[in-house]
């Protein structure tokens, strides 16, 4: 089991962002979680991620993770490769070489001496995920991958997203459009009303259902 | 009971402290006017002594106070003690400006200007300060947990930083030697004269528990009726 | 240790960087300094007041004032993108954080400081050169007393609503040893006065430094939310 949450909850002073959320992620799933803008799904990722703590519960992280997300934790005012190396340098064991291969890779080789202030939102995306893959996590938060981002854009990231996982990977993702990932999901989970229903395998499953469910769980407020 | 009625209670009964305290403050008046002899040199104008120095002494207190306060709630997470933390500021705050008015109030007939940088007056507005930073900090913090961090941090750094100030101002004093100033010390008043100051400190330390019992009640209060108002149903 | 050395290093050389490209905070704190030295050249009455006697507590208002400008930076450049968050995923200590920001500021502090005492010494008329060690010492001594409390104080202040106004008035109470301290002494250098005189007053900053850099370094792991 990669990681695992148990009775997770977050307030913002007395207010509720989420709480009772549980799940565990092993090797090979990647758990889609379907919510509406403002239910807590970037707060969830962080707190699984370890940038917050849950104000109840737990999350047991047993392998590395990374996180992409809206924001880009880069520094604007610095090249591609710069942001690069000082990533590298914090994690320390990582060798020049994996710089120019995760660059490559997302497509952004020949913007490495560009600095990221001049990008678009798409580039900033997906030197976001360079950065995120740099400590070779076997766990990936995405927050809304897939926003902004062109056609070509969207093909990297899904190429990236299936290499991840055939490398016994897993993932989560949260998003509020279910149908450009359906294709990788192995799991869904709703996250709507401040709590998690679900998750449950996609066996069986089709696209069109889940959304169908969602829509339905939204209505119901 | 519920926590409200808890918090209801420890009001009423930090009032009923207040009203003893005050009570016993017009006792240490009565008995500063009337039966405590009169300092010769400075005459009428001393009297004032048996309210700035007590009051002086709990501000500090207060400061210590919260200052402890601030390294228990690091080590216990509780948000109560934050509270009680923060409670006794705004007490600290108040009493603090009662020893910086009544200071020039003395002052003035005795060394002839209203301020002197007097080593414990410089000290009282320092702590008036910080007070003052502290309050206006979490002011600006919405979260209660991180309110309450950072309270915590400025208080222990507040903490630490009073013997330095302290150090400081008598450094700085001792190169600039006072004006003649006559004040009496403690060990040489004679007894009644002390006898009274410490009956003072004594009303005051009981003034300032009373009114951090309420504050922190109305702390609690105000956290009890938030938790309802935007809490999960 | 190793690891700690080498996230102190990458974070200095970061910032450094970063404010090699923008520019903004150096130059803007340097115009900065350079206003207030001259104000308060002028703000006196000549004829009472020789710019010789006001020239140490100008000297160390300016570097503080400066140095309050500038020490948001910091932590207000981790803001931008979240990229504090980029480098709280990385397992790297927290404390380590700390002390690479506080070096940048320290260096970057340091930076207008060195290019505004030659300024003082022409605007003020003082000479330095004879006590040149001493005062570069008591510089150091000060500019660390109130770079660390100011750059933790700044980790808190730049997530509330009023960074700038904030930070001044959470510091000032925190600068009041470590400029009484730094005037006294160079007051004392300034006349020329042996280094026994102010020993006193060293070891106040001394042991300022001691007992507020420790606290600094230990207590930002608490401003955090993990």
């Amino acid at each position: 089991m990669l990681l695992s949450a148990e009775g997770l909850a977050r307030r913002f002073g007395y207010r509720s962002i989420f709480k009772n959320i549980g799940f565990s992620l092993n090797s090979g799933d990647a758990l889609v979680l379907v919510g509406p803008n403002g239910a807590g799904k970037t707060t969830l990722l962080r707190v699984l991620a370890g940038l917050l703590r849950p104000s109840a519960g737990e999350v047991k992280r047993n392998v590395s993770v990374g996180l992409v997300s809206h924001n880009s934790m880069l520094y604007d005012a610095l090249t591609a490769e710069e942001n690069m190396r000082f990533a590298a340098r914090l994690h320390g064991t990582v060798s020049n070489g994996r710089i120019e291969t995760l660059l490559d890779r997302l497509g952004m080789l020949r913007w490495r001496d560009e600095r990221v202030g001049t990008f678009s939102r798409g580039m900033t995306q997906r030197l976001a995920i360079a950065r995120a893959l740099l400590g070779s996590p076997k766990v990936l938060l995405l927050d809304e991958p897939l926003s902004g981002l062109d056609d070509p854009g969207t093909e990297v990231v899904r190429e990236v997203i299936v290499e991840h996982m055939a490398g016994d990977g897993g993932l989560i993702v949260v998003t509020h459009q279910f149908e450009r990932l359906s294709a990788v999901a192995t799991h869904v989970g709703y996250l709507v009303g401040g709590g998690l229903q679900g998750p449950s395998t996609m066996d069986g499953l089709s696209a069109d259902s889940v959304m169908q469910r969602y829509r339905s769980l939204l209505a119901d407020g | 009971m519920t926590p409200k009625d808890a918090a209801l209670r420890l009001a009423r009964r930090g009032q009923i402290v207040t009203i003893l305290a005050l009570v016993g403050l017009v006792g240490v008046y009565v008995r500063a006017i009337v039966y405590t002899p009169t300092e010769a040199s400075q005459g009428l104008a001393q009297k004032i002594f048996y309210i700035h120095a007590p009051v002086a002494i709990m501000a500090l207190g207060a400061f210590l106070v919260t200052g402890l306060l601030s390294l228990v709630y690091l080590w216990l997470k509780d948000l109560k003690i934050d509270r009680a933390a923060a409670s006794s500021a705004e007490v600290g705050v108040v009493f603090s400006v009662i020893m910086l008015t009544t200071g020039p109030i003395w002052g003035k007939p005795i060394w002839g200007t209203w301020w002197s940088w007097d080593a414990r007056l410089t000290f009282t507005l320092f702590l008036f300060l910080m007070f003052v930073s502290y309050l206006v900090m979490r002011g600006s913090v919405l979260d209660p947990e991180q309110r309450a961090r950072f309270s915590a941090v400025f208080g222990i750094l507040g903490l630490v930083l009073v013997p330095f100030i302290h150090l400081t101002v008598y450094m700085f004093r001792t190169l600039h030697p006072d004006p003649v100033v006559i004040k009496p010390s403690g060990p040489s008043m004679p007894a009644a004269m002390t006898q009274t100051f410490l009956l003072s400190i004594g009303v005051f330390v009981v003034l300032y528990v009373g009114y951090v019992m309420q504050r922190h009640a109305l702390a609690h209060l105000e956290a009890l009726h938030e938790e309802e108002a935007l809490g999960d149903s | 240790m190793a690891s700690f050395m080498r996230v102190v290093t990458a974070i200095v050389a970061k910032d450094l960087l970063v404010e090699w490209r923008t520019k903004t905070a150096i130059v803007a704190s340097l115009v900065f300094a350079i206003l207030v030295l001259a104000i308060l050249y002028f703000a006196r009455d000549p004829t009472e007041v020789s710019s010789f006697a006001v020239a140490p507590g100008a000297l160390w208002v300016t570097f503080t004032f400066a140095a309050m400008v500038g020490m948001n930076r910091a932590f207000f450049l981790e803001r931008e993108n979240r990229a504090l968050d980029g480098m709280l995923l990385t397992d790297i200590s927290r404390s380590a954080i700390f002390v690479g920001k506080m070096t940048a500021n320290l260096l970057f502090v340091f930076m207008v400081e060195l290019i505004t005492i030659p300024l003082f010494v022409l605007f003020f008329n003082v000479s330095v050169l004879a006590r040149l060690p001493a005062l570069l010492l008591v510089v150091a001594m000060a500019t660390l007393a109130f770079v660390a409390v100011g750059t933790l104080l700044s980790s808190m202040v730049v997530r509330t609503r009023f960074a700038e106004l904030m930070l001044p008035v959470l510091l000032l109470p925190f600068l009041i040893p470590p400029i009484v301290g730094a005037v006294q002494i160079t007051a004392r250098l300034l006349h020329d006065r042996p280094l026994t005189e102010m020993m006193g007053w060293l070891k106040l900053l001394g042991s300022f430094d001691i007992a507020f850099v420790t606290l600094a370094i230990l207590l930002y792991e608490v401003t955090l939310d993990e």
